[in-house]
């Protein structure tokens, strides 16, 4: 490893890698790509929530001059979807539309006007069938099922029992029991959504370039609605404005671009425009929770039941993982006895929902943390007090078969309790302002893959070659999380080397090893681990080199760096060029590679959906929040939070802290003002005026903790840092408010409209209260 | 590229040439800042033929002392050249107050006092892209002809969501009208109209070019905003407030409302409360007074109930925040 | 769409471009002079990502016709730097991790250039409000405001 007087790479608060771009303006996005000769792409989007398409004519937009291609769903017969087992969407609606803004036909022409115009021309003949907008009234008997497969709408039920939970609230002296409502919402990723395709005839080969966080995904299914062999498809992902969630699968427009390029024989670019984007969000889904606990008298946990409702819109997509997260999640946080779990994921005719950071577990979390908090009140236990009753002890297997390797919760409570003042400052702040707690978790990666083909989890090579740089070629998407960076820390580190010998080359399927992609926060865990293996293996042939030029056996080899000496010895050893050029003596250009596979035994147990939750490492989170709600507005105000995040070891502790600190203020734009709303399935606020993502105006001062538990299976020690802390501030928010005004709301997010009518409600009942005892 | 209807742009360097470029092209529409307009051009809510450029008229663009007290504020000073004058914000703090509140520091940096005043009126209905309201049917205030706020009626109620107009009503500000047959100036409250479809009472060959207040009144002003975020939104409610006191004793009220109608509200019978003692009494009987003058409808998706009691604690707390002792 | 001569400076050099009247500033900067540091983030004026500096002062080039900067001094991320190296407030942003996924970065740099100009040493507050048009949905907005700090301090 590193010499004393070098600083290590891992450990090291590094700016990006790909940083100077982003701050220059040099940084190429999608939309900035050279489109010289490329086509404007369009898309019809469906007017109608819930109808038959009897007819697509088209006829009159293809006779519009500079309209060079038109296609609808009768050019793609193929479903895809990301899941196998849930492949339901069409690039292009056939035979029927489920939602307003579905993709019905599209357009490639010579300029955007002559594009939108041939849109214009489009007539589509329907016949309109009954619209659902809630998972309630999609559910109720005699429901048209938007999807013939799935009687009822539902598309998946959900029934998991670990211990016995009757007799757990038996046990308990305290059982209580909440609904609780969070209102969807959506990733907004600054970039709106872009595709370039360029279709090549001659060959019949098409290239990609698109705004997403699973290059791979995006290959088979272009290759499948394309039914073209997949080495006859690139895809290449270009710099890309975040992702969150909203484009860990494949989406339509990146189908449709590729179909135009193939229909027009050449080059087609597709911007989506912030409304579209809107409609092909893929959102955290609305969630209806009814939660029940039992706890002792003392706050001890004896069981927790759990019904979970999502409104899920019109397709499968990730839906299914969705539901089962929600559930699988209840565990591996505290030691909870018994849990039942009852999940409804629902069709409905809304754009489909889908992965959104902290996938599956913010909404529930959300609830269970608030019920705590409400049963703590009830006793009169402390926040604190409840949870480090209920700690787990690592290492340790949950009900539900997922394995704690670490476990920093303890830890994370201690710091924020300490950093925000709470045994002094709780209930002795001015009125109106609160304190409040939660915690919560999140995988490092998701266990099982999408598609079990038995590959490895992840793939990372390196090339060495004569010019003495180390070039990292990896298909892990760098979507601003800063994962290039990392596995440039973790290749240096290892071989001892800075960031100026290292370059990441990412996300081109020509030349990088296939990645499953960057969501479940796996990129960390699962290709840091890959590039620490490709980076040891790489030191092995250069140690084996220097031996060679040493004339000394390769274990007394020290490697330095940038120097290779025998150790113990007197010489000053050599340099790394020349232990280069001896490595590269009959071989010439090194090339190693690493890969990961996660065990078999952190995979999940044996029950159906049980694939969905066990990942090598959890990481965990604390947060407290204090909050002021203006009583003339109803505007809630978080003044400041504290967060402490257990991320197993930070890798890069400055990038550790952005991502926490995005985390929290992304739930708390879930908390206080982010909501999508329909009126007749149109969404309300389809922009960034409507849709309230926090300005910079009312964001607080988010103060981080990193707590380091070193847990054995990652990469240094290293779990995931990007998620986990979404979902405690929600919550922590919700307890601080109650704190400082006595109400407990259920539903998200907590705007000014509803904390209003709480304080109204409250006011109304401290009155009547009043007048009773006054007779 | 972005998709604009195709439009000629005017740059007129006068008011009289403006004018005429307004009577030539009937269907022109006046381009200041464009924070509104050109939003709407990109909505499709508005294809002008024409766009005239009132930003190269100096007239237009000056802040000046008249010599008989007062200010006059060209139509086309921006909003941030309004929060940089000291006459403005030590003689006129609901205005500056106000300005300060509008939108975001960018926006400020073009959006103009004219602007804000004419600001179109705001429905979830309306401000939304052409597929979106084509797929909804269109609504009253274009193309359709239900308003689906209030679908059984025939009358638009698309909110007035100019912050500046409630601080220029308590201020007793007139507004300078420009026609073709010379000038005329009227009271602000004159020139609106609480109809969400025609909410400006100004023909099409008008422009307004400035605002006159009146000799800074002894007294104090203040503006207060209901919004969700702290920047950036419209007023859900916003309410402005001037009064005078003399001894605890109200000898001057006026109060203003924004975001509860489709044009700002002067509320009417303050006056009744001159002569009062200030206190929660006062203040109580002011919020009283409300209700009857404002009607928020589901324009946004914040519910109208809301609107209400929002705007009526506002004015109870600014009332209240303007009678202490400063 | 008829065309006229559009003639204004951008990062200090003059231009003379054929240019619709109905075209937006942004579209000019990237289409035309092919400056895509300009981003596109919204439908118009609500993220700031397109704010680039007219005379000095933010504007959101997605709201503003490209014609009424006639003459105007245009500036955009790719001016900021000087003989290839960064500026202060470029150099905050990137050290200090004001930039994530860099999708607003450039607005935010062009939105906080101005501010400093005007006011070398603003207070949180007004860093704050001076960004308030800003959206970012990566970084909560912390290190953005620490980069700035940074760059006004001169100390990155």
């Amino acid at each position: 490893m590193s010499t004393p007087d070098k600083k290590p790479m891992v450990g090291r608060r590094a700016p990006l890698v790909d940083g100077i771009e982003k701050v220059s303006g040099r940084a190429m996005y999608t939309a900035d790509l050279d489109h010289r000769g490329a086509l404007v792409g369009r898309i019809l989007r469906s007017p109608h929530s819930h109808a038959e398409l009897l007819g697509v004519d088209v006829s009159k937009a293809r006779a519009l001059p500079g309209v060079v291609a038109v296609i609808t769903g009768d050019d793609c017969d193929k479903p895809y979807g990301i899941l196998p087992i849930a492949q339901n969407e069409y690039p292009l609606a056939r035979d029927r539309v489920r939602y307003r803004g579905e993709p019905v036909a599209a357009v490639a022409a010579v300029d955007q006007k002559t594009a939108e115009e041939a849109l214009r021309l489009i007539c589509l003949e329907v016949r309109e069938l009954p619209a659902y907008y809630e998972a309630g009234k999609a559910r109720q008997p005699g429901a048209v099922d938007l999807h013939d497969d799935r009687p009822g709408n539902l598309e998946r039920e959900i029934h998991h029992e670990f211990g016995e939970v009757d007799a757990g609230l038996s046990a308990a002296d305290v059982v209580r029991e909440e609904s609780y409502d969070c209102a969807e919402v959506t990733h907004v990723h600054m970039e709106p959504h872009a595709a370039l395709a360029d279709y090549d005839a001659e060959r019949d080969r098409i290239t990609l370039h698109s705004v997403t966080q699973v290059p791979f995904y995006v290959h088979l299914r272009v290759a499948q609605c394309l039914d073209m062999d997949e080495s006859r498809i690139r895809v290449i992902k270009p710099f890309i404005g975040g992702g969150f969630g909203a484009r860990t699968e494949t989406l339509n427009f990146e189908i449709v671009a590729c179909l135009l390029a193939r229909a027009a024989k050449g080059k087609v670019r597709i911007k989506l425009s912030r409304e579209e984007t809107a409609l092909t969000h893929r959102g955290r889904p609305r969630t209806g929770i009814k939660l029940k606990i039992g706890m002792t008298r003392e706050g001890k946990l004896t069981a927790c039941a759990c019904e979970v409702e999502q409104t899920g819109g019109a397709y499968g997509g990730y839906g299914i993982v969705t539901i089962l997260y929600a559930g699988a999640l209840l565990n591996a946080i505290y030691d909870i006895p018994a849990v039942r779990y009852d999940g409804y994921r629902v069709y409905t005719n809304t754009p489909a929902c889908g992965a959104m950071r902290g996938h599956g577990t913010v909404d529930v979390r959300h609830a269970f943390e608030c019920l705590l908090d409400t049963m703590a009140t009830e006793l009169g236990l402390d926040p604190f007090k409840v949870r480090r009753l209920n700690l787990l002890e690592a290492p340790t297997r949950t009900i539900n078969d997922l394995a704690v390797e670490s476990y920093g919760l303890p830890e994370c409570l201690d710091w924020i309790e300490a950093a925000s003042g709470w045994n002094v400052r709780k209930g002795a702040l001015p009125p109106n302002t609160g304190l409040g707690i939660a915690c919560s978790h999140y995988v490092s990666g998701a266990a099982k893959p999408v598609h079990w083909t038995g590959e490895p989890h992840a793939v990372v090579n390196l090339k060495l070659d004569f010019d003495g740089g180390i070039t990292i070629l990896t298909g892990a998407a760098d979507i601003g999380q800063g994962s290039s960076t990392i596995l440039a820390q973790v290749v240096g580190e290892v071989l001892g080397l800075d960031f100026d010998r290292l370059t990441v080359i990412a996300n081109d399927s020509r030349i990088t090893p296939k990645d499953n992609g960057s969501y479940s926060s796996r990129v960390t865990f699962m290709v840091g681990n890959a590039a620490l293996q490709a980076a040891e293996r790489l030191k092995a042939v250069l140690v084996a080199a220097a031996a060679r030029k040493l004339e000394a056996k390769p274990e007394d080899i020290e490697c330095l760096g940038e120097t290779y000496r025998v150790a113990g010895g007197q010489d000053s050893g050599i340099p790394f060029k020349d232990v280069v050029s001896e490595a590269l003596v009959d071989t010439g250009t090194i090339t190693v590679k690493g890969t990961f596979t996660v065990p078999r035994e952190y995979q999940g147990g044996k029950f159906r959906g049980a694939g969905v939750g066990p990942s090598m490492a959890y990481s965990y989170s604390a947060t407290a929040a204090e909050v002021s709600v203006d009583e003339v507005t109803g505007r809630v105000t978080v003044d400041k939070v504290w967060v402490a995040h257990d991320c197993g070891f930070a890798i890069n502790p400055l990038s550790v802290e952005g991502q926490v600190q995005g985390a929290v203020w992304m739930g708390l734009g879930q908390a206080l003002s982010e909501e999508t709303r329909y009126v007749a399935g149109l969404p309300v606020g389809p922009n960034i005026l409507d849709y309230r993502v926090p300005t910079i105006v009312e964001s607080p001062d988010i103060e981080v903790k990193i707590v380091e538990t070193l847990d054995p299976g990652g990469p240094f020690g290293a779990k995931e840092a990007s998620e986990g802390a979404l979902s405690s501030i929600l919550p922590a928010i919700a307890n601080a408010v109650h704190d400082a005004t006595g109400i407990r709301l259920t539903e998200t997010p907590l705007t000014p409209d509803r904390v209003m009518t709480a304080l109204v409600k409250q006011e109304r009942a401290a009155k009547q209260a009043n007048s009773r005892g006054a007779a | 590229m972005e998709y604009l209807p195709d439009f000629d742009l005017l740059r007129p360097k006068t008011v009289d040439e403006a004018l005429a470029l307004r009577r030539e092209n009937p269907e022109a529409r006046l381009l200041a800042g464009g924070t509104d307009l050109i939003v709407n051009v990109r909505r499709g809510i508005v294809d002008p033929k024409a766009v005239i450029d009132i930003n190269g008229i100096a007239d237009l663009r000056t802040i000046t002392s008249p010599d008989g007290g007062g200010l006059r504020i060209g139509a086309a000073v921006t909003l941030a050249e309004l929060l940089e004058d000291r006459r403005i914000s030590e003689d006129y703090p609901a205005l500056c107050e106000a300005a300060a509140e509008v939108a975001a520091a960018s926006h400020r940096e073009v959006a103009t006092l004219g602007g804000n005043l004419c600001l179109d009126t705001r429905c979830l209905y309306y401000n939304q892209s052409e597929w979106w309201r084509s797929a909804n049917s269109y609504c009253l205030k274009h193309r359709g002809d239900v308003c689906h706020v209030a679908p059984s009626g025939k009358q638009c109620f698309a909110a007035f969501s100019g912050d500046l107009a409630p601080a220029v009503l308590v201020l007793g500000g007139t507004v300078e009208i420009a026609g073709p047959n010379g000038g005329r100036t009227v009271p602000l409250g004159e020139i609106y109209e609480d109809d969400g479809a025609a909410h400006l009472r100004l023909a099409e060959d008008e422009i307004l070019t400035a605002v006159h207040l009146p000799a800074a009144p002894p007294g104090r002003s203040g503006y207060a905003k209901a919004r969700v975020r702290a920047a950036i939104d419209f007023p859900l409610a916003g309410a402005a407030i001037a009064l005078r006191q003399e001894g605890g004793v109200l000898e001057d009220l006026r109060v203003a409302l924004t975001g509860t109608n489709s044009c700002p509200i002067l509320i009417a019978g303050t006056d009744r409360l001159v002569g009062e003692t200030v206190g929660e009494e006062v203040a109580e009987k002011l919020a009283t007074m409300l209700p009857k003058q404002i009607q928020p409808m589901s324009s946004t998706f914040t519910p109208p109930g809301y609107r209400r009691k929002v705007v009526a604690n506002l004015v109870r707390a600014l009332f209240r925040h303007l009678t202490e002792a400063p | 769409m008829a065309k006229s001569i559009l003639r204004l400076t951008v990062n200090g050099s003059g231009r003379e471009d054929a240019v619709p009247a109905n075209m937006l500033l942004v579209d000019y900067l990237r289409e035309v002079a092919g400056l895509t540091g300009t981003k596109i983030g919204c439908d118009g004026g609500e993220c700031g990502a397109c704010t680039v500096l007219v005379d000095g002062r933010s504007r959101l080039s997605c709201i503003s016709l490209a014609h009424t900067c006639a003459g105007r001094q245009v500036e955009t991320v790719e001016g900021c730097a000087t003989d290839g190296r960064l500026s202060l407030v470029q150099k905050g942003f990137h050290e200090k991790l004001g930039s994530q996924c860099g999708y607003c970065t450039p607005g935010m740099i062009m939105a906080a250039s101005g501010l400093l100009r005007r006011n070398p040493r603003p207070s949180e507050a007004e860093i704050r409000a001076a960004l308030s048009g800003n959206i970012c949905r990566c970084t909560g907005y912390v290190k953005i405001i620490e980069a700035v700090q940074a760059a006004a301090e001169g100390t990155t």
